[in-house]
């Protein structure tokens, strides 16, 4: 079952998707991403962008098929090798933009240090190094709910970063976002997948947008994923009416 | 007559409201009947409340002033005021309601996370809402009187008696709001690879803290006015000095006393705790955490 590629970070392998048997979102969905690349998922609302992202997350289980990361299947993936960011982000909304980065790093964290919530030092700097990355050094101690739309998935990124993981499944991290933060968080992404050789998988309702800086975009077109041509624009970008 | 009755049931028919209306009304006369209550008896009782008002008022408050000898603990301070029943039975009520709250805190919590069907895994969720049931079956006062049987008259019995209480009550009531927290900072952690005790300590408990704060400001709220009954069956607090006025002596006029000084406090208390618990629940378009000082100095509410 296992893959002997250590590149391959995602592999879903004839997985029939969604919740009902008999009537699933996808079917037959055969999807490789290896390291270093970002993958943009396009697709109608409601068509199962997030529900895709969910398994790949192993989150939910395939209906059929199988889906492994890393070479583990998702359900059993080595701990912390998947950050998700939702399309809502996740954020403890009660508590600051330290804790919220901190907790990305739970999953590498020594148990005596979770139970006794001390985190060690390197975890402190590897906190404060994200924070910083993402540009939000003087906002260490506010309270996320304070934040802009912007700054939250600044934050929500500067967790996966802590994380250290090998895979981010981003759900719709860009929308919502004016041209110049997207451009930003474009840029982060971009950094993360080609300095620490993380593989991600994004969704976004931008098609336009998504060609700009993924290496491939996937279609969920139908109860299908197409892989297509970038170069065939006609055909990559969804139209009207797509179901 | 049967024409009659047969056209009343007619318009019954298309008025509900007016037919659930006598539905009501005959349910609370079968009830009255079966209860055997008997209306005359108030004639009986404003002839007592006379007698007993005559008795109560005026409200001896030398409760506040004198000092009572026979308190239990000893009292140990000079000042006469600061040993009498009122103020040591209100502190004892006081402390009692403020451990058992504490300790029901403490035990509730991971009590709750267990009962959580978003954190735990169903059967494990069942067997802990059952027994988080069992501890609300008995209401405080008759934990309070095992309690005493227990480990004896005095304070002791009345805080292990709240505490029984408040784990089943705040218990019920955190994993409630537990349950409510957003799906997708749990989802986050999931995908992470985290145990289910992380995702509880680290997720879901912060993410449903002004909740937890606020049930459990409201608990000691509630654990100030029932530690002032438990005393009645001997397990401390103030509840322990009406009984003494009460059963021996009779002495109403003291028992009032008493009876207004609870009132005051209770209401101070509830006050106090109202203007807490708001800043922790109002939000108009975003959940806000308060800081203990922005809480504590605030200008304004």
């Amino acid at each position: 079952m296992g893959l002997s590629n250590d590149q391959l970070r995602l592999h879903f392998s004839n997985a029939s998707i969604g919740f009902e048997t008999e009537n699933p979102l996808l079917k037959d969905v055969n999807l490789t991403i290896n390291s270093g690349e970002i993958v943009g998922l396009i697709g109608r609302s409601g068509i199962g962008k997030t529900t895709l992202l969910r398994t790949a997350a192993g989150l939910l289980s395939p209906l059929s098929g199988s889906v492994e990361c890393c070479c583990d299947l998702t359900m059993n993936a080595k701990r912390g090798s998947i950050a998700l960011i939702p399309q809502r982000l996740g954020l403890i909304q009660h508590q600051s933009v330290g804790y919220n980065v901190l907790m990305g790093a739970l999953p590498g964290a020594k148990y005596l240090q979770t139970v006794l919530s001390l985190p060690s030092r390197e975890i402190q700097e590897a906190t404060k190094d994200a924070i910083r990355a993402v540009g939000l050094s003087d906002k260490v101690f506010e309270s996320v709910n304070r934040l802009s739309g912007g700054q939250q998935r600044r934050v929500a990124i500067a967790r996966a970063m802590v994380q250290n993981p090998r895979l981010i499944l981003a759900d719709e991290c860009l929308g919502e976002l004016d041209a110049e933060t997207a451009k930003e968080i474009i840029e982060l992404l971009r950094s993360l997948a080609k300095e620490k050789d993380i593989a991600i998988c994004i969704v976004d309702h931008n098609p336009l947008r998504a060609r700009t800086f993924c290496d491939r975009l996937l279609q969920l077109r139908g109860n299908s994923l197409i892989e297509f041509d970038n170069l065939n624009e006609k055909h990559s970008l969804p139209q009207a009416g797509d179901r | 007559m049967s024409n009659r009755i047969v056209d009343f049931f007619h318009f019954l028919k298309n008025r509900p409201i007016l037919r659930s209306g006598i539905y009501l009304i005959l349910l609370v006369i079968l009830t009255i009947r079966h209860l055997e209550i008997n209306f005359a008896d108030f004639s009986r009782a404003s002839t007592n409340l006379t007698i007993l008002m005559g008795e109560a008022f005026p409200p001896d408050f030398s409760v506040i002033t004198d000092r009572a000898a026979w308190s239990k603990p000893q009292c140990t301070f000079e000042a006469d005021w600061a040993c009498s029943p009122a103020i040591i039975g209100i502190t004892q009520t006081l402390e009692i309601a403020f451990l058992s709250t504490i300790f029901g805190m403490v035990i509730s919590l991971p009590l709750a996370a267990m009962a959580a069907t978003n954190l735990s895994p169903p059967w494990l969720a069942q067997i802990t809402r059952q027994i988080l049931s069992a501890l609300r079956v008995l209401p405080s006062l008759i934990w309070a009187l095992i309690f005493v049987i227990l480990v004896g008259l005095g304070p002791f019995a009345g805080v292990l008696a709240m505490t029984m209480y408040t784990v089943g009550y705040l218990g019920k009531l955190q994993y409630e709001a537990l349950e409510g927290v957003s799906r997708e900072p749990l989802e986050v952690a999931r995908a992470m690879g985290l145990p289910r005790w992380q995702i509880a300590r680290f997720f879901a408990i912060p993410e449903a803290s002004n909740a937890l704060i606020s049930q459990m400001l409201f608990m000691f709220e509630y654990n100030v006015r029932h530690g002032s009954v438990i005393g009645l069956v001997g397990a401390g607090g103030i509840g322990y000095y009406l009984n003494y006025y009460l059963s021996p002596f009779q002495l109403y006029d003291r028992v009032l006393a008493l009876i207004i000084v609870m009132y005051v406090v209770v209401v101070i208390i509830d006050q106090v705790s109202l203007r807490v618990r708001r800043k922790f629940i109002d939000s108009k378009d975003q959940i806000q955490r308060p800081r203990w000082r922005e809480v504590i100095f605030s200008r304004k509410n």
